[in-house]
């Protein structure tokens, strides 16, 4: 008997153009691979070499020009804005530039994306509170961004990416902006989060060192990958 | 996302902006201010009016003239312009035989002096039946002191408040019991001829505060009829007022017909209540332009909302990146949008009906200040309108109307940059800088 396993992410075949100015670029050309539940991939790559790209259209952010995206098996082309943003909610986008709000403080930020979700008040202050320890920033939990270190910014984005219990962790350089101390702390972070919580991630960066952290990573060339490692 | 949540994440980003937020509220206030003084004001001075008018009026009479409208009242010697047509004091016979009619009585007036230690004043001087008159304008043609004979003297004379007491102040130019010389000149005698004759005042009227449009007057004074024929020279009258049944509709227009139709269609016939009703007419077309006038300061509010929602736009982008990155959805997008400048309209309005109606009072104060001091210092304004009275009115309908509109001014203009703020795309809106 087989048993069919649904990836949490296949690409089959995908394919982005887009124009810069108005000089088309092919900035995926043909991209094949497979995320599973309880994953942690490295996509590594030089810049331009279309990693980013690929990351928006894994999280729902862009569609492609051709190919496909399935998350959990459902095509992302066939979906309209709305299911899109639905989509959204149950990605855990980890940006390099943090992106939280500034007039919030570490804890609204957290609670924002729950609320976004139609999640309870009490709830979701309780949930965010949980996932500030999980990070280790309740401490500091009534702090704005501006008054927290780039780490700690990033814990809180972490932290926020979990809210809503999503299907996985996307994430953009974390550590690119971070000393090299702080980012060894959130890679253990984030490690952690895998093993001990099965949390699925995937990370788009370009150091060499960091890839040697995930369970696998592939390497992009001008818009294809180019060589699979696993770890 | 729940609406609560909208709400306070619009409010957040207002707060975020404290000056720009108050600056662009500020403008709504004072499109909304302008707008609640003005009506406010213009609906109090109608009402003002209307209850002066009123004093005088006796909804159920009707005014027959031989034509030139309701100015008749002051000064109605020239009232025969057009078709030479006149009406006699004898024609009431006609008019009592008229069905619903139950009494009729003719004016003879003349613009006259009355002449007293030395003095004169303008006056109107009214030849009436004074039983009569008094039964119909039993409100007003009423005695503050002295006595009104039903059955006067020929030299009995009884003057308004403001011919005995024109300076308001106590200092009186004329009184009960007084003998006072009354004069009129003769302009269709040639040459010209002053008629005089002294008359013993037995009545000062109470104030009435009216101006005098139709029926009694503050400034003027009555002698009896057969009197006014004899002195005038002359059985032609003014104007008849009749005295009707009831105060229908169809009571009033039947018999205005009538009445037309005895004197040939040579009269005119007014209805104190269309008389009232041409004028609510005027002032609603007053109180239409004026609000059209707030309304473009509160156009021009709005247009600044939109200014500030694109700039705001433009700087949240990033902002608006992020939040369809963790799946709001355009729409809830558009209702943030919606909802800050709802918050900001809704505050300009409160706001602006509050001031507004400080504004109305304060407007209200200064035009009673000047109205005593116009009373007191100048004699020529004690024939007039005197020191008015003018209590702003804040109707429910004005008030919600002017909620309603600032908030909906505010949100009609925030729809096309909260459009675009929902139309941005997620990729686009997270790499702006």
């Amino acid at each position: 008997m087989m048993r069919v396993t649904i990836s949490v992410v296949e690409t089959i075949n995908l394919r982005k153009t887009y124009l810069l100015g108005k000089v088309p670029v092919n900035a995926l050309q043909g991209v094949n691979f497979k995320v599973d539940k309880g994953d942690f991939l490295a996509v590594l790559g030089p810049s331009g070499s279309g990693k980013s790209t690929l990351l928006n259209m894994i999280g729902a952010l862009d569609k492609p020009t051709d190919g496909k995206v399935f998350i959990e098996g459902v095509d992302v082309s066939t979906l309209n804005d709305n299911q899109l943003a639905d989509l959204r909610r149950r990605i855990g986008f980890v940006f390099q530039f943090f992106n939280l709000i500034p007039r919030f403080t570490a804890k609204e930020n957290v609670e924002l994306s729950m609320s976004i979700a139609d999640m309870s008040r009490v709830e979701r202050r309780k949930q965010a509170e949980n996932l500030l320890e999980t990070v280790g920033l309740k401490a500091r939990m009534n702090h704005k961004p501006a008054e927290l270190s780039g780490g700690e910014q990033q814990r809180v984005a972490i932290a926020r990416a979990l809210a809503n219990n999503p299907r996985f962790l996307l994430m953009d350089e974390p550590t690119g902006n971070i000393d090299s101390k702080t980012a060894n702390e959130i890679l253990g972070l984030i490690k952690r989060l895998n093993e001990e919580k099965g949390v699925t991630i995937i990370m788009v960066t370009h150091d060499q060192r960091l890839a040697t952290q995930a369970k696998r990573a592939v390497q992009m060339f001008d818009g294809v990958i180019t060589m699979e490692i696993v770890n | 996302m729940k609406p609560r949540d909208v709400f306070s994440y619009s409010f957040s980003a207002i707060r975020l902006r404290k000056l720009r937020a108050g600056l662009t509220t500020l403008g709504v206030v004072i499109g909304i201010a302008a707008i609640v003084a003005l009506l406010s004001i213009s609906q109090g001075l109608q009402a003002t009016i209307t209850e002066q008018l009123q004093k005088g009026f006796a909804t159920d009479t009707l005014i027959v003239s031989t034509g030139g409208g309701f100015g008749l009242g002051a000064e109605g010697a020239m009232g025969t312009a057009g078709s030479g047509f006149k009406l006699f004091v004898n024609d009431t016979q006609t008019i009592n035989e008229i069905e619903n009619v139950t009494m009729s009585i003719a004016i003879i007036q003349k613009a006259g002096y009355v002449q007293f230690g030395g003095k004169n004043r303008t006056v109107t001087i009214v030849g009436v039946d004074f039983a009569e008159y008094a039964s119909i304008y039993s409100s007003t043609f009423v005695a503050e002191s002295g006595d009104i004979p039903p059955y006067p003297g020929n030299m009995t004379v009884v003057v308004g408040k403001r011919v005995s007491d024109p300076w308001k102040n106590e200092t009186l130019f004329c009184n009960v019991n007084d003998d006072v010389e009354i004069k009129w000149t003769n302009a269709t005698a040639r040459p010209p001829k002053n008629e005089t004759y002294t008359g013993h005042v037995s009545a000062v009227l109470q104030e009435i505060g009216g101006f005098g449009v139709v029926g009694p007057s503050d400034s003027a004074v009555y002698i009896p009829i057969s009197k006014a024929e004899s002195f005038f020279g002359t059985d032609e009258c003014d104007m008849i007022i009749v005295k009707l049944e009831n105060d229908d509709k169809a009571t009033i227009d039947s018999t205005s017909k009538a009445i037309r139709n005895a004197f040939d269609k040579q009269v005119q016939v007014m209805s104190a209540t269309a008389v009232l009703n041409i004028l609510s007419s005027v002032f609603s077309i007053i109180e239409l332009f004026l609000g059209g006038i707030a309304a473009i300061s509160l156009l021009v509010a709005g247009i600044g909302i939109m200014n500030i929602m694109i700039v705001s736009l433009m700087e949240r982008t990033r902002e608006i990146g992020i939040l369809k990155a963790l799946g709001m959805k355009s729409r809830t997008v558009l209702m943030v949008f919606l909802g800050e400048s709802a918050i900001i309209g809704l505050m300009g309005a409160a706001i602006g009906i509050g001031s507004g109606w400080v504004l109305a009072n304060v407007v209200a104060i200064v035009f009673r200040g000047g109205g005593v001091f116009m009373g007191g210092n100048q004699a020529a304004a004690g024939a007039g309108a005197g020191g008015m009275t003018i209590t702003p009115v804040l109707t429910p309908t004005v008030f919600l109307g002017a909620l309603l509109f600032g908030v909906g001014v505010s949100v009609i203009f925030a729809l096309y940059p909260a459009w675009r703020a929902s139309k941005l795309k997620p990729v686009e809106a997270l790499r702006y800088e």
